[in-house]
């Protein structure tokens, strides 16, 4: 028995000592954390609805409730897959579901695009820089990438051609757009030193209303009923090959994001710009003393994090909307819960924004069939983050179980682990 | 010759005009600054009372619009005033903005719950509605407090985390309560209310900073938290107790918002729209005085009124391009004036020594 405890503690000890792991566990643990906090809200706001009969009872109480958080999670994690179980039949798979199905598309693209957006976060992050603008400079990205799309197709032949040479320059133009809009708060921290949290959120409103303006006053669609860009033609847009085309999931585009990872980490660990930016991220005096030149570092990073973010709009606009609309989705915010979810690392990027990308479709599915609004993914994103910026909060849990802080004690004192 | 001797002249007195400028004090540099820009505006307004120049003295040397500028500022200003006394403890609280829309929320939930005719023993719902709102905001810094103090968790990740699972949360209980993000008008408002409450906080927090034993408490904690502990006061409680106020005035500001209009809007980044990130700023700018950060919040509500009234008059400018001045100002302000120094432990974690 106290061998097995011995080993356990091993084990944790090991655990703890490599810093991925923990920040690994430690993401997971936030996960489940933010999950159960969100079980609880789902509870309370079962007490606002009304309903005749109570889907969950308070053990040992009769205090009902609307909703069963349990149920709304399998809802929403079933749903999310596009509902391979058939929750509370005798069979338990859906013999007539598919992997490609809509819902599974929905929530890829929501992967795909969250890919994008937490991966301009994480790369400002390991610089040490807290770009919170991605939302911002995804804006700019999509309206310069609907905008040259829909200057240029006059000019370039229809069809796969047209197609072949607008949607690289749609990405281009996007990733120019985010960029450039990234080097400004990059630039003012830099030579200004001002605060980049501040700036970039400012500059999220400044691009929302400054994007919504220039298009209601200049590029409006005039058949349309919202402020919105004309659509960019059919053969522009990135399709769905094997998802339904409802979905809006196209496989390339995923394909690019998987390649966007492996290109970050490839430059955050294999070269000197990357080199740069994770020293400045992690000592900047001791970068500046190193020879690195932290204002240019910080303009570079901040410009490659609104670059990536741009990239983000651009697929937003060629993959999903065709346009740029007004309504832009939160993207960019659920970014910074995916890149802190991942650790900052663009590895952990991919299953963060799927366990997100999941969230998101399934929420979809939990609304559609209760009345628990689907912007619960909003408060779990708050959540996730909170859980994750105390990594001491899990610390204190571990160390209630196992006592980690003790080191290997001589074996003529180790008669208290039989107690 | 002569000319030349007149320029030097005039140039030697431009010279001695900036110096004596400079030689001022950052708070008065601020007020000197404002009272010229608006002499300058109000001569070339009477010069040329046909320009619009003369339009916008007209705006601005108007009683109705100063009272909007106050009301306008409220939010803001008693937001930076809570900022101050977290920052000054040692905790940097970006999630103010957070507790501004989780009050804001609360103070019309609670009030359209009670019913807003009616009194609950002779109190009006709006004004329980209000304290609802103050309590919100007090629980959720309490809960960022714990977050950052006891889990020692990054500040201002922590801080972002509290804004975003307002920005979550309020939408989302308004559509269980109220079928939509936004909640639709009570009614009923508070008025100019929010003017006296803003005036009367700012007094009562520049007294208690800079004139109680427990405002030196707050200062030490930030600054020179060690020498407050050998002083046989927890630096930790002192910086519970700031956090908690931040909630507090955040808390009042968010309920003065929502119920000067008597209804919340949830959609986008909600009704708040930043201005718990300005008041950041504000109270940068005003350098850590609540008399400062209350001159700084009217700067931006002046603005905005002036921006209110010129869509009145009919100024053909898009209003949402109009209303990206404040966003840009505040940038300006962090780039190019805001040199304020924080306090030396701010954003670090204190561990107090056995």
């Amino acid at each position: 028995m106290s061998g097995l405890k011995k080993r356990g503690k091993d084990v944790l000890r090991w655990l703890v000592a490599r810093s991925g792991f923990e920040r690994a566990i430690i993401s997971l643990a936030s996960l489940v954390f933010a999950i159960f906090v969100g079980a609880l809200i789902i509870l309370v706001s079962g007490r606002f609805t009304t309903c005749s009969t109570a889907a969950f009872y308070l053990p040992f109480t009769s205090i009902g409730f609307c909703y069963d958080p349990i149920q709304i999670y399998l809802l929403l994690f079933n749903g999310a897959l596009g509902s391979p179980f058939l929750l509370g039949e005798p069979g338990l798979l859906d013999p007539e579901w598919s992997i490609f199905n809509f819902r599974f598309g929905f929530t890829l693209k929501e992967t795909t695009l969250l890919v994008f957006t937490g991966l301009s976060v994480a790369v400002a992050f390991r610089a040490g820089l807290f770009n919170i603008g991605t939302q911002g400079q995804l804006v700019v990205g999509a309206l310069t990438t609907a905008l040259t799309v829909i200057f240029v197709a006059p000019f370039v032949p229809e069809g796969t051609i047209g197609g072949l040479i607008l949607v690289p320059l749609g990405i281009i133009a996007g990733a120019v757009g985010g960029g450039v809009y990234g080097a400004i708060p990059g630039a003012l921290k830099a030579y200004a030193d001002a605060n980049e949290v501040i700036t970039t959120i400012m500059l999220n409103f400044i691009a929302a209303n400054i994007a919504f303006v220039l298009v209601s006053g200049v590029f409006r669609d005039p058949s349309s009923s919202v402020v919105a860009t004309e659509r960019i033609p059919e053969y522009a847009r990135l399709p769905a090959v094997i998802f339904p085309a409802a979905s809006d999931f196209a496989e390339i585009a995923l394909i690019g994001g998987l390649l966007g990872i492996a290109g970050l980490y490839y430059l955050l660990e294999y070269t000197s710009i990357g080199y740069d930016i994770r020293t400045s991220g992690v000592q900047p005096e001791a970068a500046e003393y190193g020879g690195v030149n932290a204002k240019r570092t910080t303009v570079l990073a901040m410009t490659l994090s609104g670059a990536l973010g741009g990239i983000g709009g651009a697929m937003w606009v060629l993959m999903e909307t065709a346009r740029w609309e007004s309504s832009v989705p939160a993207l960019g915010f659920d970014g910074i819960t995916v890149s802190i979810l991942a650790g900052n690392n663009p590895l952990g990027v991919l299953p963060a924004a799927f366990l997100f990308g999941v969230l998101k479709g399934g929420a979809l599915e939990v609304a559609f069939q209760t009345d628990v609004p689907s912007d619960l993914v909003g408060v779990l994103r708050g959540l996730i983050i909170l859980f994750v910026a105390m990594p001491e909060f899990f610390r204190m849990i571990g160390s209630h179980f196992v006592d980690l802080s003790e080191d290997e004690i001589p074996a003529q004192s180790g008669g208290e682990d039989n107690a | 010759m002569r000319e030349n001797a007149e320029q030097n002249q005039d140039q030697e007195l431009k010279k001695s005009l900036i110096d004596r400028f400079k030689s001022l004090s950052y708070v008065w540099q601020i007020i000197v600054g404002t009272i010229g820009v608006l002499a300058l505006i109000g001569v070339v307004g009477l010069l040329f009372p046909a320009s619009p120049a003369g339009d916008l003295a007209r705006i601005i040397f108007r009683w109705s619009v100063f009272t909007q500028a106050l009301r306008i500022s409220a939010p803001i200003a008693l937001a930076a005033i809570g900022g101050i006394f977290a920052e000054k403890s040692g905790v940097i609280n970006i999630g103010l903005e957070g507790l501004l829309i989780i009050s804001a929320f609360t103070a019309v939930l609670v009030t359209a719950m009670i019913g807003p005719a009616e009194t609950v023993a002779f109190i009006p719902a709006i004004w329980i509605g209000f304290l609802a709102g103050v309590l919100a905001g007090v629980i959720l810094s309490a809960l960022f407090g714990i977050v950052c103090i006891e889990f020692k968790a990054d500040q201002i990740i922590a801080g972002l985390a509290v804004w975003l699972i307002a920005l979550g949360l309020a939408p989302f209980a308004s559509t269980l309560y109220f079928g939509g993000r936004d909640t639709g008008s009570l009614g009923t408002t508070i008025g100019n209310w929010p003017i006296a409450i803003m005036l009367l906080s700012v007094l009562a927090a520049w007294v208690l900073l800079n004139h109680t034993t427990f405002g030196s408490y707050i200062r030490a904690a930030g600054e020179n938290p060690k020498a407050l502990d050998t002083a046989g006061v927890s630096v930790s409680r002192i910086r519970h107790a700031g956090v908690l106020l931040s909630g507090f005035f955040a808390g009042m500001g968010g309920a003065s918002l929502s119920l000067s209009i008597g209804l919340f809007i949830g959609t986008g980044e909600t009704m708040v729209e930043g201005r718990g990130f300005i008041a950041i700023v504000a109270y940068l700018f005003g350098n850590y005085n609540p008399v400062g950060a209350f001159g700084a919040s009217l700067l931006f509500g002046g603005l905005d009124a002036i921006q209110i009234r010129l869509q009145q008059i009919g100024y053909g400018i898009p209003d949402t391009l109009v209303q990206t001045i404040p966003y840009i100002v505040v940038i300006l302000v962090l780039a190019f004036v805001g040199r304020t120094r924080i306090p030396k432990a701010a954003g670090k974690h204190y561990e107090t020594e056995e």
